[in-house]
Order: structure tokens, then sequence, then C-alpha cells
């Protein structure tokens, strides 16, 4: 890491993000428990498969289409678990809040991230609150620990093979254009809505599928980053078809007006899955068989032949898919 | 001009053809277009899309970024740039501010923003203090910029004008004998504002094809397909590919803009040199909002010549479409967005810039290297 002072870029989840965790988090933190590139670890507690994750949530605005910094407190911890197979059980919070936050706009964030967890059938145990001075922070942020617990067997990434498919459960892009329009820099206007969700039903479906290696939620960075992760897990290159991708329309028309791509935009309600090449049919059914699943698309494979992630362009030509530098849109999550 | 992107890539492969053609662009928006779609891999190999002079912060004189940083540390202001400029370095000694944003770290009240509009506004809530704008860009940002001096200003509000004119590098290209180009693909959104015709004297003067285009790949594919069906044909004419929003004439209330507000004047490109008629000047009638007239000149006469990029540094000849941005020793090693030596790596029109965000990275010596060994 050659910077000298944290920057921006180094939260964006791409490759700055990736060094500073490595260089600082992991280097100090290192523990045969702790595996920082795990969406959620299993910790070893009499045999069972209890898993444990964390999760921060700095999003401006607090409120935006689709969802808010408490709905999302809770989606991005549990779709943490619900990825890497398990099912949430249990969440702790952690409120850091501004002076002069208005009480109004608290109640409705902690009333809907209450209402989030009730939904997914998980429960809020442990807590703490701490006051920021006016200025020190963005009004609110939070944290979430949560728990849960898996049955089934995950191979992981380890296990990715050459030639295995790549399927995504949606549209990518919508909450970061989202969450881009309720900030209003741009003076554009949509009815972009996030895609903040639960990924559970998805991934319990698809745990139920016997080819499938790995699966993650496109968060910070997007497919791209994702695929990024994936190459340099495995070693082996990522193909990609652009024409087979789903992004809305009007995701698509933002993104052409100031320049961002899709493919490194942020989702919150959004699985990737690795699948066995013979399985993949399988599963893009049963994904689009639920509500949550009905734009999922086969979208690339894996290809020992090629050693970058490869976008092949809807015209035909090609381009490599970089892992993510400089962010495009900061604090979404 | 109703065919898609794919029936004109199927008639570009169609079209016979003897040798290799250099396609040149003059605008940041192309490249990013071609470089994202992965044109050149769609594209048939005889094919050769080179950028050229296309992206205002790259050849932003070397001496105009340097005033503006010494501006905004020694004057009580607040100093408005468009975002891109903030990282563009300048070659002083490490101790002092190489960049905007190193000065703004050391103090200075600088702001980016994305609009002219924005200039005001920070006017406007700052009654009390001198606003500079630092307005540097082609003919399509220094419309906006002429408009808004044209219908008025906030007293406290002056520009820092860096303003160039797109034609007049392509033209000197041209006249040096080795355009290094065989067809033109003329910017569309340059020509919306100033009309078509301005890239006329690029087919009658040079005997070379043209055709504007947007920024689609639709539109790019005809241009290209018009200009190789020209050199096939040997019939040259200056075609409009972008016939949505180039109209001849182009915009008259914006030329008529910057006819007011605005004088044209040879004017300096950052590693390039001086290139006549090619930059724009602010009329005498506003002197008041003149920040080159209202403030004393930081200017440093040794900082004005040409070759003002920082050594290894080969910014100018990637502007000039003479080599490739991989060509460059430092692209991808010395040189790269977080920690950028020349303006190309910066700007998100620069072709460096581009070919880095778009994957195209691997440096040429290295791919020399490989084709030797393979």
């Amino acid at each position: 890491m050659q910077d000298t002072h944290i920057s921006l870029a180094h939260g964006n989840g791409g490759r700055y993000m990736r060094e500073l965790i490595d260089e600082i988090f992991a280097r100090h933190l290192a523990n045969p428990d702790l595996d920082v590139h795990a969406d959620a670890v299993p910790i070893d507690i009499n045999g069972g498969e209890v898993l444990f994750t964390t999760d921060g949530f700095t999003v401006q605005p607090l409120e935006f289409p689709g969802g808010n910094i408490g709905s999302l407190a809770v989606h991005g911890t549990t779709n943490d678990l619900a990825v890497a197979g398990a099912i949430p059980k249990y969440l702790s919070l952690n409120a850091f809040i501004e002076e002069g936050l208005e009480i109004a706009l608290l109640e409705r964030i902690i009333k809907s991230l209450a209402q989030t967890a009730a939904a997914i059938g998980v429960k809020v145990v442990a807590g703490d609150t701490k006051v920021l001075r006016r200025g020190e922070g963005g009004g609110l942020y939070l944290a979430t620990t949560g728990v849960g617990i898996r049955s089934g067997h995950l191979p992981g990434m380890g296990n990715i093979k050459n030639g295995d498919a790549i399927i995504v459960s949606g549209p990518v892009g919508d909450h970061g254009i989202a969450v881009m329009l309720a900030r209003e820099e741009f003076g554009l206007r949509g009815d972009i809505q996030s895609d903040a969700a639960s990924v559970l039903n998805l991934t319990q479906a698809a745990m139920q599928h016997e080819g499938l290696r790995f699966m993650r939620d496109p968060t910070r960075g997007g497919l791209a980053t994702v695929c990024s992760e994936l190459h340099r897990a495995t070693g082996m290159g990522v193909r990609l078809t652009q024409a087979s991708l789903p992004v809305r329309d009007p995701v698509q028309s933002v993104c052409d007006m100031l320049g961002y791509d899709p493919m490194y935009l942020a989702c919150e309600g959004r699985v990737v899955a690795v699948v066995k090449p013979s399985e993949a049919q399988h599963l893009l059914e049963t994904w689009r068989s639920l509500e949550e699943g009905q734009d999922a698309a086969i979208i690339g494979h894996v290809d020992s032949n090629i050693q970058h992630v490869l976008l092949e362009t809807e015209i035909g030509g090609e381009r490599i898919l970089e892992e993510l530098e400089d962010d495009p849109l900061p604090r979404i999550c | 001009m109703t065919a898609t992107a794919a029936q004109w890539l199927d008639r570009i492969h169609a079209l016979p053809h003897s040798g290799r053609v250099k396609i040149m662009n003059v605008c940041g928006g192309h490249e990013r277009s071609i470089t994202m779609a992965g044109l050149r891999k769609a594209l048939p190999a005889y094919i050769e899309l080179v950028p050229g002079p296309g992206c205002p912060v790259c050849i932003c004189p070397e001496e105009d970024v340097f005033e503006a940083i010494q501006l905004a540390l020694n004057e009580d202001i607040i100093l408005v740039a468009f975002g891109d400029m903030l990282r563009v370095p300048v070659n002083v000694k490490k101790t002092r501010a190489r960049t905007l944003e190193q000065a703004k770290a050391q103090g200075a009240d600088i702001r980016p923003i994305a609009s002219p509009t924005e200039a005001v506004s920070i006017a406007t809530a700052n009654p009390d203090k001198p606003v500079v704008f630092f307005a540097a860009g082609f003919e399509t940002t220094t419309a906006p910029v002429a408009a808004m001096m044209v219908e008025g200003v906030p007293d406290n509000l002056s520009v820092l004008l860096s303003a160039r004119l797109t034609w007049p590098a392509v033209a000197m290209l041209l006249e040096s004998g080795t355009p290094g180009f065989d067809a033109l693909i003329a910017p569309g959104h340059v020509a919306t504002v100033m009309g078509p015709e301005e890239w006329q004297f690029v087919v009658d003067k040079h005997n070379i094809p043209a055709a504007v285009a947007g920024f689609g790949t639709d539109s790019l594919l005809a241009a290209m397909y018009s200009t190789l069906r020209q050199l096939n044909e040997a019939r040259y004419f200056l075609d409009n590919c972008y016939p949505q929003l180039v109209r001849p004439g182009g915009n008259k209330s914006a030329q008529a803009h910057l006819n007011k507000a605005m004088n044209v004047m040879d004017a300096n490109w950052r590693g390039v040199g001086v290139i006549p008629s090619s930059g724009y000047l602010l009329d005498e009638a506003y002197s008041r909002h003149d920040a080159r007239k209202l403030f004393p000149s930081y200017a440093e006469d040794a900082r004005k010549r040409a070759g003002e990029m920082p050594p290894g540094c080969d910014c100018a000849q990637v502007v000039l479409g003479k080599i490739y941005p991989n060509e460059c020793r430092l692209f991808g090693v010395a040189c790269k967005p977080r920690n950028p030596i020349g303006p190309c790596m910066v700007s998100d029109e620069g072709a460096c810039r581009i070919w880095w965000s778009g994957g195209m990275r691997e440096p040429v010596a290295a791919k020399q290297r490989k084709a030797a060994v393979s």
C-alpha cells in the first residue's frame, strides 16, 4: 500500500480497500477463525456450523427510494450470512448518532429496521448507542453483527472449476443509481428504486442444488468486483456476455449520461452464483420461479484459457474489466 | 440513419480493403465509447482507431494550472474549477503544491464544480469573497461560460479562462505533412455548437475523408463506414452521422454568445506549443470579470515553453495521436490514475485514463516481448 493517508478510495470495495484490509486489519487481527475474504465465517461451537459476520453502514442520504440505512443494516448483514449458505438468526446493532439528528427520522429508520428484521425472521439481541458531536458524523451510522446457522454444504471458491456457469439473480446497478439520484447532486431525477432486499429465499433455494459452488452478493464494486475476486481466488479467468447481463433501461440511461459502468455499481438485493455447467439451467429456472429472481440470467462462465475478467461487448468487441480503482459513488451502503 | 451498430459493423466487414487505415477521433467521449464497447477488437484488423486531441484538460497549459494554484494559495479567494482539473500536476518541486487538490489540502479554498451555473451560485452565496472560475475547456464548455458572461454574473465572480478550439489542432496536424491518420471522425458535440462546416477544410484542403459522429456506437460505426467507403471510392466529402443533434450552421445563439464575450487568439497547448487561432480570450468589455486583470500575475516566464511535460511523460505525443497510450514508457508503470504523472491519465477524457479504465493496460513493450517469445 503506497498511500500515507486514508482516502475515500479505501472504502470502495475495490483494490485499495482490499489492500487496506489485507495490510492493516488482516495483518494485525489474524487468527484461525478470521477470513477477511469471506462474507461470513463458521465458528466451530461443539461441531455445529454457526456463521458470524459484521458490517457497517454510512449511506447518504439516510433514506432513499426503496430503503433506508435501517433496512440496509439488516439486509447487508443478513445477506452476507445468506450467501454463505446460512439462515440468519441474531443481530447486534451499534448506532453512532450525530448530535442534531431529528428523532422522528431516527425512529422511522429504527422502525424500518425492526420490520425488516421481523420479515427475515432475525432478532436483534444486543446493541449499543453512541452520540457523536455535531460535524463528526453523517447524521447516523449503523453497524450490525449477525449470527446464522448453516445446515447444508457450500463447497466455496476453492471448488470452482473451468467452465462453471455464472448466474446473477436480477438487474444490476439499481441500488447505486437510486442512492445517487436521491442525493440530487447531478440535477437528475428518476424513479429508480434500490434493489435492497433479503436474498435469503434465493440462497436457500440455491443451496438445494448439488452443483452450486459459490455465492456472493455484489455490493460495493458491483458484479465486476465479484468476478475479479473469483479470478484472483481461482487463478482462472471469467468471461461475461454483455448482451445477457440484466440492466434496467433507466439505470443504463443514467450510466450513459454520467459515464458510469453498471458492471461496477452496487446492488443490495442480488446474488451471483457459480454453478456446475450442467446445473446452470436448473438453478436459473429455480430462481426465475421466485419473485426476487424473475430477471435472473446466466451471464458468463469461468474460463481457464484467459487470465482476466473479459466482457464480450454487445457489438462483438471485448473489454477487460479491471478491479475497481476509483469509486464513482462513495457511501452507498 | 436507421441501421443498428451491428448492421454498420457488418457493412464495414464487407468493405473491400487494400491496406492499413488509420482513423482519428478528436473527442474524449468518442474514445471512451470506442474503448468501452471494445470496438477495436470487433473491427477488421486493417482498421486502426487512434485517439487525437480530444481532451481539454490534457492540453490545458501548465502555466495556467500553475497560475490557478498560486492564485488560490496567495489570494483571499474561492477558486472553482471543473473536477478533472483538480488533479492535473504541474512541474514544481515536491515541497510545493503540484495540483489544485494539494493546494486545497494546504488550506486554499478550492471547490470542484460540474457546470458554470455552480460558479454563479457559489459567487452568489459568498458575496463578500472574490470567486475565480478557472474555466478550461473546448467550445462545448466555453459556450456556456460565454452565455453566463453575456447574461451577467455577480460582481464578485471572475474567470481565469483557458479555453481552446478543437479544429485548429487538427489543422496543425494536417499542415505538418505527417498527420498520422487517413480519415477523421469529427466531434459531434463541438459540431452541435459550432456547426459541422468547421470541419469542411479537412476534406477540401487536405483530401481526407471526414464524418461527424455522436457518442453512440451506431453513430461512430456509421462514421467509420462512411470514411472507409469514401477512401475506397476516392470520393471525399464531410458526412454528418449525427443528424439528430448536428444541424447545418450549428447553434447560432451559442455562437453569438461566444462572439460577444470572447475573441480568438493564438494559444499554447500543453506539450504541443502555440497553435494559431486556437484559444479564446475574454473580450475587453468583460475586463471587470477577467481574473487575469483583477489579480497580480503569478505567471513565471520560465514556465512558458512548449516542453512542459514531466520527464519521461509522452502525453503530448498521445494527444497528437503520434503514439498510443500504452506506448508511453510511464503508462501503467509510474503513471496510474491514482498517481498520475501526465494529464492524459487524470481526466476522464484523457486517452491514457480511458485505456486504463477500459482494461487496455498492457504496455506495448511487454506485448512486443511476448510476441517475440511465442
